[in-house]
């Protein structure tokens, strides 16, 4: 048996996999100021409902899969250790400088902070030059002191990010052992070996994130670690990563900056299993709907699409992370976004959000502004009766009164055509999210499948499909769950990355070489330390490369050997191939310049397949209830609680497929199917597409 | 709550049409971004993309650069109809005129006709990026000597069809090719501009299938009725009056006292209407620094959105309540040939733009802005040599420093506004990636103590840079300005820091710079240089306690500056003394002290 457990912002989810392959989800709210009760709390939930015990069900597992906004809240609320950081001397304010950038016009927002303040910021005498040869040597006495000033500030953590150190780390090694010996205990994170990228301010970034997320993220590790053996468990724990791996709990405490986007990396590892086991295509864009969030990613030929710009807020307003992981990127549109007409006459679909408290009008908790929820409500897609499976009754007056007095009466229309111009908004953002993620990967949407997870998604998803030319939707069978159980879908893994910048037209093969068999070894070293010896393993390399000029890099993976010509031209053959899949563009005259080398090592630690869903056991009888579509009007439209469902059966919209976590609302002439494994498959209808050309 | 605007948008519809056109031009943006060669385009953001209607006016623009975009599209959409008023489909335009609607001649835009399959012309779509070379006679982009246009040598492409049936014209591609420096990054450029303006044709060709070519014009206008009422609504709130500013370029060659300029400006609320005269100002002048009648309208128009309390949206609606007044062979108007323009998106652009927004803070508090730094010294200079690591010639500009940022009513002023007309939107050079390219090293970038603009809301400070060549001799060109005059602050606020650039020879031996040069740096030899910074708003005697002490502390400024300046004076912890603050704030405002800018 396995678990995954995701902690995220607002539920902490479960997902048991038995020994027969079977999943079971689990939901309980998280608790923020010790987030490991409400893991015990939802363990508890799942033995209840298993009928054992919490240490039975733990004591029954041999890997415990974790997940958790943790660390990227502490960055966001500002809690993580007092951070000290050292740099080359005569660059004391690469943090403050950053890259400079700002969204086009806006001049109301206040200049960042920066992560680490110029107060704890101390120069260190050294130079290196790009080449890696010693300009300036280490001035070991200032170093010293710098390490003594640390200690005498109280400093938690220490960052250690050096020019060049990423072609010659010397000095930062150097710096390293005088940590050692000055401040014995203080975590400090040296920049090349945590992430070897080019361009001083994102190394710099991921150095004092990483640092200034160490003393927090061990102790609550180790804190959960214990709590959980207390608790009966006794096998292997593991984290998921930002890079959408798996990696042992010790690794990620040594370098906790894996763990910020622990969570939603997993939704594309889930989306792309469920694309190609259920609809047999490689490319999917998934999307994780939540209450206050809609996270985006990409599936792109069975790859999942990196990114090296992570913003831990907003764009410009907040610090890049520095470091890659997968390509999710989350946009402020959930159930709680609020709707409004400017004094203009321009209807707005948040970025305002009502959250989960008040929330939105109907959850009668004091909330006035209509929601995207609301506007459900409104068009008979949620019924006031049964939500959350009746654990929650909603008051469809209050979203009415909300929908018409805030955005039906000010822009002239009754209170379903103001909540279709809601639902058609948000549907409109949300295609935009989708389009830029399917831009800057290189995706085409009318080739891929939506795969919607989050308790959200099924509300829209259809017109979302039908606005970005996707043919299929599929809401997997866990679609509540897409991240917990992304992360039993998932390989152990670990990328390696040489930084040697080298042109393809002076390649120097003896170097590439000795490059790869240091990837290698490395790599090797990696999966001897995590893999038992029966699972399937690999190493997949890679380079990251741009055109001589262009400063961009992009990731071509290359196969062994590189031994001759002719190797190097299938290199830049894929190259090419890579460039123009993003761009629309290559140039097969250009010279390539490759930046660094990349590993990744891999271990498999899943079946590989789609397990089957455990159904629940509560049956009720489909229904007809009105509903409101845009262009067609209040039609009866037959209500299916999913369980009732039966593989194969065709089922024409309209018409409303729930569960107790989800709504999926099957737009008029789109057809339905439960697929084998239980997941609804959604064929967008061609006449969505008419209606949009009609209107 | 009244409705602004004449009332005639369907406000569902237009919402999703505004994010569909959103969305075409960002995807023009990121073929471009992604795509373009040279870093002052694909690192440095130089470049905009937008959708022009036929009258033309603005509809849409992706992250552009201010400076490019507001005016100057719009008056070339209008040059191709002119020169050709016959179009077809697949037709480009390459056109960087600064005599007709373009910024500088360093700027290639490409302009593409959108027709119906009735040949009818619906949209233009426009692209276009700074150059790494436009074959000027100096290896720079900003030929701020030359005389007249002759001597900058760029080559002028007034509206020239570039593309016939997607096919791209191969003389003028020769010719290109011919007279540009590192041609291979101009060719790569222009394919990413002509890929970025096809991505939008065909973009908009799709959003017209699904709406409806009529559908999609009814938009533009209600589009444009709604930005220009709430445009007018927020004017209508401003303080009524009319001020002139007088401000001066620093001297240059040519003009060895500066350039004096004057603005009129006029607020009019019960018109809803912002005038601006740049008329009452000196004839074109025998240098680059003239204005284009696009950067000469454009920097004063991003004055104005900077002024207002509130955001309204950028299109040809809003500008409808801007109304700048140019005249012909004017060095703030619209330039007479063979007048150069070399340098007309930054040099005096940023001094108007600077006087019309402090200007309009002058009216009332709460509004307007101080003034932003200028820029273009040495750490912004071109560099050029042979490159020791592969026996090849390099040339291009570095990016490595931006001027200050005013500061606003609210806040302080952006740290990394590159400069007016940049608005914060340019990137700024990874040092590493710098030395990686090119055989330079820097060995300083860092913000200069005491450098702010003092006031309520500080300017931001001047950032001092230090490089030189790696193993070779190297050719630096700059032009900058901000050494002699300031950046001024607005209601009390005090000037931005002055720039300054100098040589350390090897012996360690200084050697100050002049504000326009051409030097050779021999191996060891450094450039030092601080650029300009912002001025600042409102009297720094009203700065928070809490906000000083947070500067003191983050060492932006001393404590000697933050008493005689800022009258706050700390203990021995570095806490703020709060009575012998308040005394001292008491008795400074009667008695300031002598201010050091």
């Amino acid at each position: 048996m396995r678990l995954s457990i995701d902690t995220g912002g607002t539920f902490t989810d479960l997902v048991v996999e038995d020994a027969n392959g079977v999943f079971a989800v689990y939901k309980r709210p998280t608790t923020p100021l010790d987030p490991v009760l409400g893991i015990l709390d939802v363990i508890g939930l799942a033995a209840e409902d298993r009928g054992m015990t919490s240490g039975e069900l733990l004591g029954g597992a041999h890997t415990l899969i974790h997940a958790t906004t943790h660390s990227l809240n502490a960055l966001l609320t500002d809690t993580v250790a007092k951070t000290g950081l050292i740099v080359t001397t005569g660059h004391p304010d690469i943090l403050r400088l950053r890259e400079g950038g700002r969204e086009h016009f806006n001049v109301r927002a206040p200049f960042p902070e920066p992560l680490i303040p110029r107060s704890l910021t101390f120069p260190v005498t050294e130079r290196i030059t790009s080449s890696g040869s010693v300009l300036v040597p280490l001035d070991e006495d200032r170093a010293r002191s710098v390490a003594r000033q640390l200690g005498d500030h109280e400093i938690e953590a220490v960052a250690v990010c050096l020019l060049w150190s990423i072609v010659n780390p010397a000095h930062e090694l150097e710096v390293g052992v005088m940590l050692e010996e000055e401040l014995p205990g203080v975590p400090f994170t040296l920049s090349h070996r945590l992430t070897p990228t080019l361009r001083e301010y994102r190394r710099a970034s991921a150095t004092a994130i990483d640092a200034s997320l160490k003393p927090l993220m061990g102790r609550y590790l180790m804190n959960l670690s214990a709590r959980l053996r207390e608790a009966g468990f006794a096998a292997r724990l593991l984290m998921t990563t930002s890079s959408g791996a798996l990696l042992d709990v010790d690794e990620v405490a040594a370098a906790p900056i894996h763990s910020i986007k622990s969570g939603p990396a997993m939704a594309p590892v889930a989306g792309r299993v469920f694309s190609e086991q259920e609809l047999s295509n490689s490319s999917a864009i998934v999307t994780d709907a939540g209450g206050t969030s809609y996270d985006v990613s990409a599936v792109r030929r069975g790859s999942i699409p990196w990114t090296r710009e992570t913003w831990l807020g907003t764009p410009y307003l907040s610090p890049l992370v520095g470091f890659p992981s997968v390509d999710v990127k989350s946009y402020g549109a959930g159930g709680g976004s609020i709707a409004w007409v400017d004094r203009g006459g321009l209807l707005h679909v948040g970025p305002k959000s009502a959250g989960a408290d008040p929330g939105p009008a109907a959850y009668g908790r004091g909330g006035v502004s209509p929601t995207f929820t609301d506007a459900a409500v409104v068009l008979g897609y949620i019924d006031p009766d049964d939500f959350l499976g009746g654990k929650m009754k909603l008051d469809s007056n209050a979203a009415q009164e909300a929908v018409l007095s805030d955005v039906g009466a000010r822009l002239g229309l009754d209170a379903a055509d103001a909540a279709a111009a809601i639902v058609e908004v948000m549907t409109e953002q949300m295609a935009n999210a989708i389009e830029d993620t399917a831009l800057r990967q290189g995706v085409d949407p009318t080739a891929a499948v939506l795969v919607g997870g989050g308790g959200a998604a099924g509300l829209n998803a259809v017109g979302v499909a039908a606005r970005v030319g996707c043919p299929h939707v599929l809401i997997p069978s866990i679609s509540a769950a897409l991240s917990a159980v992304g992360a039993l879908m998932s390989d152990l893994g670990k990328d390696i990355v040489v930084t040697h910048p080298m042109k393809t037209s002076s390649f120097n093969f003896t170097i590439a070489n000795e490059i790869v068999t240091e990837l290698t070894a490395r790599s090797r070293a990696f999966l001897e330390d995590m893999a038992d010896g029966s699972s399937e393993r690999g190493v997949d390399f890679y380079v990251e490369a741009h055109y001589a000029r262009e400063v961009w890099e992009i990731d071509v993976p290359f196969e062994m050997p590189l031994a001759g010509p002719d190797d190097l031209d299938r290199l830049r053959r894929a190259f090419h191939a890579r460039h123009d899949e993003l761009y629309a563009v290559s140039d097969a005259g250009a010279d390539l310049e490759i930046i660094s080398w990349r590993a990744r090592a891999w271990c498999r630690v899943h079946s590989g397949g789609i397990p089957e869903t455990r159904r629940a056991q509560l049956v009720s009888d489909p229904s007809v209830r009105r509903t409101y579509f845009s262009g067609h009007g209040w039609l009866d439209t037959c209500v299916f609680p999913l369980e009732q469902l039966s593989g194969g059966r065709e089922i024409w919209g309209p018409a409303i497929v729930t569960s107790p976590v989800t709504t999926t609302v099957v737009d008029p002439g789109a057809k339905l199917v439960l697929t084998r494994l239980g997941s609804l498959q959604i064929s967008v209808p061609a006449q969505e597409m008419v209606d949009a050309v009609e209107r | 709550m009244n409705r602004v605007g004449d009332g005639s948008i369907d406000g569902v519809r237009a919402a999703v049409l505004t994010s569909r056109f959103e969305g075409i031009v960002r995807s023009m943006a990121n073929t471009l971004l992604r795509t373009a060669r040279s870093g002052i385009i694909n690192t440095a953001h130089d470049f905009s993309c937008c959708v022009l209607t036929t009258d033309p006016s603005l509809l849409a623009m992706a992250q552009s650069l201010p400076i490019h975009v507001m005016c100057g599209p719009d008056i070339s959409a209008g040059v191709m109809v002119k020169y050709h008023p016959e179009l077809r489909q697949g037709d480009a335009f390459l056109h960087n005129s600064p005599y007709e609607g373009n910024s500088h001649a360093a700027d290639h835009a490409i302009l593409v006709p959108v027709l119906d399959d009735a040949g009818v012309h619906r949209f233009t779509v426009y692209a276009k990026g700074h150059q790494a070379d436009c074959g000027n006679a100096l290896p720079t982009t900003y030929s701020a000597a030359a005389r007249d246009v002759y001597e900058e040598g760029a080559l002028i492409f007034p509206m020239v069809k570039v593309q016939n049936d997607y096919r791209d014209n191969e003389d003028i591609v020769r010719m290109c090719l011919a007279r540009i420096r590192a041609p291979e990054q101009w060719w790569g450029d222009y394919l990413a501009l002509v890929g970025a303006a096809r991505i939008g044709e065909r973009r908009l060709n799709e959003l017209a299938s699904e709406f409806g070519w009529d559908a999609l014009d009814d938009y533009a206008h209600q589009w444009f009725a709604y930005s220009e009422g709430l445009m007018g609504d927020a004017i209508s709130r401003l303080p009524v009056g009319r001020v002139t500013v007088d401000t001066r370029h620093d001297p240059f060659p040519g003009v060895p006292e500066g350039v004096p300029l004057r603005v009129h400006l006029r607020v009019a609320p019960d018109d809803q209407l912002i005038e601006i005269d740049l008329r009452d100002n000196p004839d074109c002048l025998p240098c680059g620094l003239n204005l284009t009648e696009a950067t000469a309208k454009t920097a004063s128009m991003i004055a104005v959105f900077n002024s207002l309390p509130e955001e309204v949206p950028h299109n040809g609606g809003s500008f409808r309540r801007i109304e700048v007044h140019l005249r012909e062979n004017c060095a703030v108007g619209i330039p007479r040939h063979p007048a150069s323009c070399s340098v007309a998106t930054t040099g005096l652009a940023n001094r108007v733009g600077a006087a019309v927004q402090r200007g309009i803070a002058e009216l009332g508090d709460g509004i307007g802005m101080a003034e932003t730094g200028a820029i273009l010294n040495p750490a912004l200079g071109v560099i050029s040599g042979i490159d020791p690591r592969d026996g090849k010639a390099f040339v291009n500009q570095l990016l490595a420093v931006h001027a200050g940022g005013a500061a606003s009513p609210v806040y302080d002023g952006w740290l990394t506004i590159g400069d007016h007309g940049a608005g914060g939107v340019v990137l700024l050079d990874s040092i590493e990636m710098d030395e990686l390219q090119y055989p330079v090293v820097i060995h300083r970038r860092e913000i200069d103590t005491d450098s702010e603009g003092a006031g309520r809301r500080c300017g931001a400070p001047g950032t001092v840079v230090e490089y030189g060549s790696l193993d070779c001799e190297m050719t630096v060109l700059y032009a900058s300005d901000g050494s002699a005059f300031p950046a001024q602050g607005a209601r009390g606020g005090m000037p931005g820091c002055l720039a300054w650039q100098e040589k350390v020879e090897v012996d360690g031996g200084l050697e100050q710079l002049p504000v326009f040069a051409e030097i050779n740096i021999l191996p060891g030899e450094v450039i030092r240089s601080r650029s300009s910074g912002g001025g600042g708003y409102g009297d720094p005697l009203t700065r928070e306690v809490d906000a000083v002490t947070h500067d003191v502390r983050e060492g932006r400024i001393s404590p000697d500056k933050a008493r005689d300046v800022y009258g706050v004076i700390f203990d021995r912890q570095g806490n703020a003394d709060e009575t012998a603050t308040t005394a001292l704030r008491k008795q400074q405002a009667v008695a300031p002290p002598e201010a050091t800018p």
